[in-house]
């Protein structure tokens, strides 16, 4: 039958990963409250709109809230397989192999993700630095920063959870168990 | 793309110039190809500028100066007011009542001030190659005919940058923040009753079908302006042979400045002329009515002599000094 | 130094391989293109933009509405209203040969009247009409195919985020793109309905009809309906009436659906935390494409490609409207691989130059013109066909990204099968194509007359 995006079974984990997995659904909520906050500042920006008092700076908190919210998912979507791939060439690989394909991808993303929290690192600092602000309500820019780079440092132990899990697989051990991301 | 070797011929130096509008915005055809143009030809043939309109080498507007500043491209056009905050001194040049009606005077003025030292804080990492503005806000209006400030109160306008929005807070209206594509419909379906706005936009967003009365102050006076560079990156800069930088300081001068003022001057005339064909009304207030706006906006500019305070820069100074040069450039 | 065209196509290849052994698309993007970036012009460029793409990308303004839009969807879905939609269409569809699938592609079209994005339609109606479908024992080719085919109208009935993104890059008005696009977008949903009764015409076992409903069924299934149409009303309302943009619709959209949802009893907290979590898993993959999508726009730029593409196409001397035709079929291909966003940000800025100079400028009226139109008519037709094939790019192989999004919803369901349901959409869209090619009146007649 049908299953849902980012909301499967996910595999039993304990130990670390475990606790990751657990920390990884709590940062991707805090994120959705946060996507909440953006959607009642627009719904007060509508209702104040209409009698004349629309929220200033609506525009640009919702293009902060917005970011720091999507970034909060990014580990999420590593964690439960969320990110869209193509099983049509594969469709008949092995275990193993689709187990060795799901490594990759895990190698990759955790780069990724500590190459980002690096530079992003670096791109804090320089809006610090020059002073970067929003428009309307003067608020320094990368104040979006520090939930973003916690947001990175969780990708990348959704990762390393990833990668862990489908190591065994991949080398031909622990044959059925584990489910790495699709 | 990477220079090629001593010896070689043609091209020396390859520069990619990024910016925001598309290829058919008179920004880019205008102004920065002629100017591309201009540095190549005092080059003899060593340069050459790549232009990459419409962001194409990625990220937002407001990247761009970061991008110059890192290397990421060599040469950037972009609107000061989308980085509020990063260049305070500049911003004199934006203000009402300093800026009025000129903008070959206040590019002048400015790239004057620029090269004296005045504004040289702004411009860390980069090496500006030239500054100027457009020809003012004009009061671009939905339906309601605005003759004095009161008949602003209460309306909601839209703003582009942090000094316009203290204009229209002066003047009793609402200021809105929005993006460009945003306005037409905004206008259209009365999200917003006006926008200040110079007419050179009149064309790419068709506002002449939004509204009904573009308003200027007398002499084509306007409310304030925004303020624009062409910025190299730092490192790029010093690397260049003198023979280089000159040809890039010839096609960058007094001349050249003076011809971006008459380029958006006659930009904005175009525009005017379109809404006019399509049945707009083109009102110049008068000399009277226009002194009560210009009383109103008094205040913004003391507002931002006390702002900018807190950066431990002298405004008063810098007004003085941009007036003194926008009359001496404007009498010329 | 090697050719842009061989460097682009290298680039593509290696793309498409990576995609090919399970790499996550937005990945493979990123892979590709950032050490494509690298090798060409340094690793310490690449690095440099780093600092500030990804936020920039994440803030982008106008992509807002996503997250708010998946979240209304899933919010909707939990409150059963998306499936009271659907069961609607279905009380009156459902008795027809393949009526349940002509009901989705009805609700997919209700759906997409306030949803600005594909993605977000096909996941949304998905969720409700895949099982309903699969209730039904309809083929799982038919069933996936329609709700992915049914995901495009997200975009091709306005609001539309990729027609957004087109105006601002051309300068065309946002109110007459949207305009323009509104009757191309009920000939979709026409030609689609055409497609299904075809379908199971030819292949009756593929959709059965549904089982007989009462008329009080009817009349309750029509009832039930009245929150979504007062919800979709409201929202669709307050954009046409100058109430809110887009972005501020959504969030009205999705507390008004929280608002059902609560007083009908259905969204309690557990409700609620599913939906975030669902939201959170949609719009984290959307997001991470859009990265992948603009580090490729940067590679590609970098290179030179589309810039080369269209100076040859300029030197060419081909006529105006096969150098159209030339660009239609490049969209196409390209959105092989290629997201609709990313294929907009990446080739228009290039191609709209090249068709205003064919067209003999940018203030040319109609009369000897290239295409006969004046350039504004010309911006907003090129723009609807350009909608058009890009959209399309989401339901053809190998990465079609509204065919991913309903395989993850049907897993059973073996994505090559879903493609295969998909292509007679993909041959009706075709039609379409060939339709507003040669009736442009089609697109414009509504801008014209309400307009001016
Ligand atoms: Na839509
Ligand atoms: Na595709």
């Amino acid at each position: 039958m049908t299953s849902e995006t980012g909301a499967e079974t996910p595999p039993r984990r304990a130990g670390w990963t475990g606790a990751a997995a657990r920390a990884i659904e709590l940062w991707a909520l805090a994120g959705g409250a946060l996507l909440l906050g953006v959607v009642a500042i627009n719904a007060a920006s509508v209702i104040g709109g209409v009698f004349g008092a629309p929220v200033p700076g609506d525009f640009e908190l919702t293009e902060m809230g917005v970011a720091v919210a999507a970034f909060a998912f990014l580990p999420w979507c590593q964690l439960t397989g969320a990110n869209v791939t193509a099983d049509i060439f594969t469709a008949r690989a092995s275990r193993a192999w689709t187990a060795r394909f799901a490594l990759a991808a895990a190698v990759v993303a955790l780069f990724f993700a500590l190459l980002l929290l690096w530079r992003m690192w670096a791109g804090m600092l320089d809006q610090r630095e020059y002073d970067y602000m929003t428009a309307i309500l003067s608020v320094p820019v990368w104040w979006a920063f520090p939930p973003i780079l916690v947001s990175l440092a969780l990708l990348a132990v959704a990762a390393l959870v990833s990668l862990v899990e489908a190591a065994p697989v991949a080398a031909g051990r622990a044959p059925g168990a584990g489910s790495g991301p699709a | 793309l990477t220079p090629a070797p001593d010896g070689a011929r043609a091209q020396e130096f390859t520069f990619k110039l990024h910016h925001l509008l598309s290829a058919q915005a008179p920004a880019h055809s205008r102004m920065l190809v002629p100017w591309a143009e201009q540095v190549e030809e005092n080059s003899g043939g060593r340069v050459k500028i790549e232009i990459f309109p419409a962001m194409t080498l990625g990220g937002r507007p407001p990247e761009l100066i970061n991008q110059v500043r890192d290397g990421v491209v060599d040469l950037i056009w972009t609107v000061n007011g989308y980085t509020p905050g990063l260049f305070p001194r500049t911003e004199v040049f934006e203000l009402p009542n300093v800026f009025t009606n000129d903008p070959r005077a206040a590019d002048l003025a400015m790239n004057e001030m620029l090269a004296s030292g005045a504004l040289a804080d702004d411009y860390k990492g980069v090496e500006v190659m030239f500054l100027h503005v457009h020809a003012g806000q004009a009061m671009q209006m939905r339906d309601k005919l605005v003759r004095t400030p009161a008949d602003l109160a209460g309306l909601n306008i839209r703003t582009p940058t942090r000094t316009n929005a203290w204009v229209i807070e002066a003047l009793g209206a609402t200021p809105v923040a929005m993006p460009v594509p945003d306005l037409p419909p905004a206008l259209q379906k009365g999200v917003v009753d006006g926008a200040f706005i110079p007419f050179e936009i009149i064309p790419p967003l068709k506002i002449q079908d939004q509204t009904a009365y573009q308003v200027e102050l007398a002499d084509e006076g306007r409310l304030g302006t925004t303020a624009f560079q062409v910025s190299m990156n730092q490192a790029r800069w010093d690397g260049l042979p003198d023979d280089i930088k000159k040809a890039f300081r010839d096609a960058s001068g007094p001349e050249w400045q003076a011809r971006v003022g008459e380029i958006w001057r006659a930009a904005d005339d175009f525009g005017i002329g379109l809404a006019v064909k399509a049945g707009n009304e083109h009102v110049t207030l008068t000399p009277e009515e226009s002194a009560a706006f210009a009383a109103a906006l008094d205040p913004v500019v003391g507002r931002w002599v006390e702002e900018v305070k807190s950066k431990g820069i002298d405004g008063q100074a810098l007004v003085d000094e941009a007036r003194a040069l926008i009359e001496k450039h404007a009498a010329e | 130094m090697i050719d842009a065209v061989t460097l682009g196509v290298g680039a593509l290849v290696a793309l498409v391989a990576l995609i090919a052994l399970r790499m996550p698309i937005a990945y493979a993007m990123i892979l590709v293109s950032g050490l494509g970036i690298a090798w060409l012009n340094g690793s310490a460029l690449m690095l440099n933009q780093l600092k500030t793409l990804a936020y920039g990308q994440f803030s982008i303004h106008s992509l807002s509405v996503i997250p708010m839009f998946v979240l209304m969807g899933a919010l909707a879905a939990k409150a059963g209203l998306s499936q009271a939609l659907f069961r609607a269409a279905d009380a009156w569809l459902g008795r027809l040969p393949g009526g349940a699938a002509m009901a989705a592609i009805a609700a997919c079209a209700g759906f997409g009247s306030v949803c600005g994005s594909s993605l977000a339609t096909a996941s949304t109606m998905g969720r409700v009409a895949l099982p309903e479908l699969a209730r039904y024992r309809y083929s799982g080719a038919l069933a996936t195919g329609t709700l992915a085919a049914g995901g495009v109208l997200g975009i091709l009935i306005p609001p539309s985020v990729v027609l957004i993104v087109y105006a601002i890059i051309t300068e065309a008005n946002i109110v007459t793109m949207f305009m323009a696009a509104f009757v191309p977008g009920l000939i979709a949903v026409v030609l689609f309905l055409g497609v299904i009764a075809l379908y199971v015409t030819l292949r009756p076992e593929a959709g059965p009809r549904g089982e007989r409903v009462s008329r009080e069924e009817r009349r309750a299934a029509t009832l039930g309906v009245i929150p979504v149409v007062a919800i979709f009303a409201l929202v669709l309302g307050g954009i046409y009436a100058g109430l809110y943009n887009p972005t501020p619709a959504a969030a009205v959209g999705v507390f008004l659906v929280w608002l059902v949802g609560t007083l009908q009893g259905r969204l309690r907290l557990p409700q609620m935390i599913e939906a975030l979590k669902e939201t959170a898993g949609s719009s984290g993959m959307i997001y991470l494409i859009l990265l992948g999508a603009e580090m490729m726009k940067i590679f590609m730029s970098r290179i030179g490609l589309p810039q080369e593409t269209a100076a040859w196409i300029a030197g060419s001397g081909l006529t105006p409207m096969v150098v159209l035709l030339l660009l239609l079929l490049a969209l196409i291909v390209l959105g092989c691989f290629l997201d609709s966003l990313s294929m907009i940000l990446l080739v228009i800025p290039f191609f709209w130059p090249v068709l205003i100079e064919l067209n003999g400028g940018i203030y040319q009226g109609a009369e000897g013109s290239g295409f006969g139109l004046s350039t504004d008519e010309l911006n907003v037709w090129f723009g609807i066909l350009a909608l058009i094939v890009v959209e399309l790019g989401l339901i053809t192989p190998p990465v079609g990204m509204n065919v991913f999004v309903i395989s993850s919803l049907a897993k059973n369901v073996p994505m090559i099968e879903t493609f295969k349901g998909v292509a007679p959409f993909f041959a009706a869209e075709m039609l379409r194509v060939a339709l507003l090619l040669i009736f442009p009146g089609i697109v414009l007649f509504l801008p014209r007359l309400l307009g001016g």
